[in-house]
């Protein structure tokens, strides 16, 4: 990881490598030099508290050493430019937080095969579950020419018609769904625990008995479902967030000695309880140890076990940085898009999706 | 007749040596007072066209170093359907969204120029959309050609006034999303051209407008024969530089489509940060905005051959 070219590609390889590394017995880190300085990107989400629990758990770990830690913040939205802008100048931090594949989230009506991860993430759990991937377990190109993705495709293409959905969330936004949830114009959305965060938020500032009982019960009618599962189980899309050190920082050790107090279950489990189930544990320690929080109610349930249904993109094989682009091409979503809006048929689009997906795999290196 | 000829010589040469050393030093000044210049122009636009120019013929990754390829990228977005797509949404949108603001411009132009009370007042409303933030519009038409009544300003208003049964999907079809990117771009930048033919207005003399209703001529063909001829400078220039924005646009499109539905509002410059920064594929994705260059290039140079000719 220490020595990895930072791209996506090698992130997205790296990160998860972060990840198994610390589900090992941890090996002792060398002692942090009294004055370090370290620079650590996270994702701002749309759960407040959660960035501040991050924050707050890094500046514990530089008192504890005598090191100064300047948290920067990205957001969904200008993770892929901030990061490209730093590693094409040089100016990467010495640690940033690093989306595997992308966000957690569930699904619902409301569900939008739009150029963004509420659309692409909620496509790619469908395939999957369905046993249609684009890679075999090598890594390498299979074609995705199956009957099960007729299927797919035929059920994401179906719920277009009738005005079972509806039909201009094809070009909403990040924050479309969000919005039209919130204005009561849809029963379910593809959305993370941010709505739960939401709902628990407003329910503590309630000022009067009459607000309080209305967000009680918007509190208690909401429920959180996972990605639909297909006859091949079920294989959830979410974000793996893990921690990359930059080969460009000063102080790699210091570097990993934060992380590792990042990833610590006690650290882990303080900012999950001020996450309002966003973040879910991976690390064995970490669920073990977050068991009774996730035990709270069935959406919490729910959120808990993220990690168990997660299918990184590129499954069965390993995250390639060609099973990334076809993510980030928005191929995904936009084979479904061309039947419902330009009238191909199903077997026309899956071709089309097929051919761009083998030219990504052609042509990439690195 | 040698004698003073001869004598005449090293005078001569004295002199042209003073002259080519004032010369030398004029020279060297003058090159001195342009050096910054230079180094700007290098800096700023000829060293980035060139690094444009290199990364296109490259199959530069984020994070690699960049290899020679040739007119790969150039062949294969020729044949990438997608990218067919994005001309043809770029045109449609570029076209649509300055015609309008042509129109609209010369409208709100004649109707300031015949204010005589309040004109500065209504010059300054009218300029709000464009000193307002472009987010902030595309946001705001985006939730007025919503489809859910309560939302959607155009939807709300049609099914109150009993026009509508059930609302209008605009964002939901290739044409009303276009429709409804190039209505933003349009409300945003018309009241640079309404003001820009304000002033083309005032610099027509009074007294050809005076001869023609001597004439007899009517106030349409006043307009025709008078008003257009007199805004022809002001227009080109104002349609130049509109064309060149727009078809380089990004904000609007990104804020309220994505490009979407499918790629029916994927322009030059959304497709392009897509590949560039989504698939991380910079060769390719400077390789689309390079694209444009020629289509710009071409219209700059029949603009300025005709108003050349026309000041010749």
């Amino acid at each position: 990881m220490l020595d990895s070219r930072i791209s996506r590609r090698s992130l997205l390889a790296g990160a998860v490598g972060t990840s198994a590394l610390l589900t090992l017995p941890r090996p002792a880190f060398p002692a942090v030099k009294k004055g370090t300085s370290l620079r650590l990107w996270i994702l701002k989400t749309y759960v407040e508290p959660t960035n501040k629990a991050i924050e707050a758990s890094a500046q514990r770990w530089a008192q504890k050493n005598g090191a100064s830690v300047t948290v920067e913040y990205f957001t969904f939205e200008d993770m892929q430019t901030k990061y490209v802008a730093a590693i094409e100048s040089n100016s990467t931090p010495d640690i940033g937080q690093l989306e595997t594949s992308a966000p957690a989230r569930f699904a619902g009506m409301g569900q939008s095969w739009n150029r963004t991860a509420d659309g692409y993430g909620v496509m790619q759990s469908l395939m999957y579950s369905h046993g249609v991937s684009w890679a075999g377990k090598d890594g390498k190109y299979k074609s995705i020419k199956t009957a099960a993705m007729q299927k797919v495709m035929k059920w994401a293409t179906d719920i277009y018609k009738d005005g079972v959905q509806p039909a201009d969330t094809l070009t909403w936004t990040g924050s479309g769904n969000n919005e039209n949830f919130i204005a009561k114009n849809i029963a379910q959305t593809s959305n993370g625990p941010s709505i739960t965060f939401a709902l628990e938020n407003a329910l503590a500032k309630a000022t009067d008995a009459k607000d309080r009982k209305a967000k009680e019960e918007a509190l208690a009618n909401h429920v959180a479902l996972p990605h639909p599962a297909g006859p091949d189980g079920r294989r959830m899309w979410a974000i793996a967030m893990s921690f990359g050190i930059f080969k460009t920082s000063k102080d790699p050790e210091a570097a990993m000695s934060l992380i590792a107090h990042l990833l610590s279950p006690e650290e882990t489990v303080a900012v999950m309880k001020d996450s309002y189930g966003q973040f879910g544990p991976v690390l064995d320690k970490a669920r073990a140890a977050s068991k009774d929080y996730f035990n709270k109610n069935d959406n919490y349930r729910t959120f808990g076990r993220a990690a168990e249904w997660f299918a990184p993109t590129g499954w069965p094989g390993p995250t390639t940085a060609a099973a990334a682009e076809v993510q980030a091409s928005n191929v995904l979503t936009d084979a479904p898009a061309k039947v419902i809006v330009d009238k191909w048929s199903v077997d026309q689009a899956i071709e089309w999706e097929d051919k761009k997906i083998k030219e990504i795999y052609d042509t990439l290196r690195g | 007749m040698a004698l003073p000829h001869t004598v005449g010589i090293p005078a001569v040469r004295a002199r042209a040596s003073l002259w080519r050393r004032a010369r030398t030093r004029e020279t060297t000044t003058a090159l001195l007072f342009l050096l910054p210049l230079f180094v700007l122009v290098v800096a700023l636009i000829v060293y980035p066209v060139y690094r444009a120019v290199w990364l296109s013929l490259t199959d530069k990754l984020v994070g690699y170093p960049e290899r020679f390829v040739g007119l790969r990228n150039y062949a294969y977005l020729a044949q990438d359907d997608t990218f067919h797509a994005v001309i043809r949404n770029s045109l449609v949108f570029t076209v649509g969204s300055v015609g309008l603001k042509v129109v609209t411009g010369v409208l709100m132009a004649l109707v300031l120029n015949n204010v005589i009370r309040g004109r500065n007042f209504l010059r300054g409303l009218f300029l709000l959309p464009w000193i307002t933030s472009t987010v902030i519009i595309a946001l705001t038409w985006r939730w007025m050609f919503d489809a859910f009544p309560g939302r959607g300003f155009f939807n709300s208003v049609l099914l109150d006034a009993g026009l509508l049964r059930r609302p209008i999907a605009f964002m939901a079809t290739p044409e009303g999303a276009m429709m409804a990117v190039i209505v933003a771009n349009w409300w945003r930048g018309f009241p640079f051209f309404g003001v820009s033919f304000l002033a083309g207005l005032a610099s027509i003399p009074r007294e050809l407008y005076e001869a023609a209703s001597v004439d007899g001529a009517s106030s349409w063909r006043r307009f025709w024969h008078v008003t257009l001829p007199g805004l022809k400078h002001v227009m080109i220039v104002t349609t130049l530089l509109s064309f060149i924005l727009t078809i380089n646009d990004f904000n609007i499109v990104y804020v309220m489509t994505r490009g979407g539905p499918g790629t029916a509002t994927q322009i030059f410059a959304t497709y392009s940060y897509q590949v560039a920064f989504g698939q991380l594929r910079w060769g390719r994705g400077v390789t689309i905005c390079l694209f444009v260059v020629p289509i710009l290039v071409l219209g700059i140079v029949m603009i300025s051959r005709y108003l050349l000719r026309d000041r010749k």
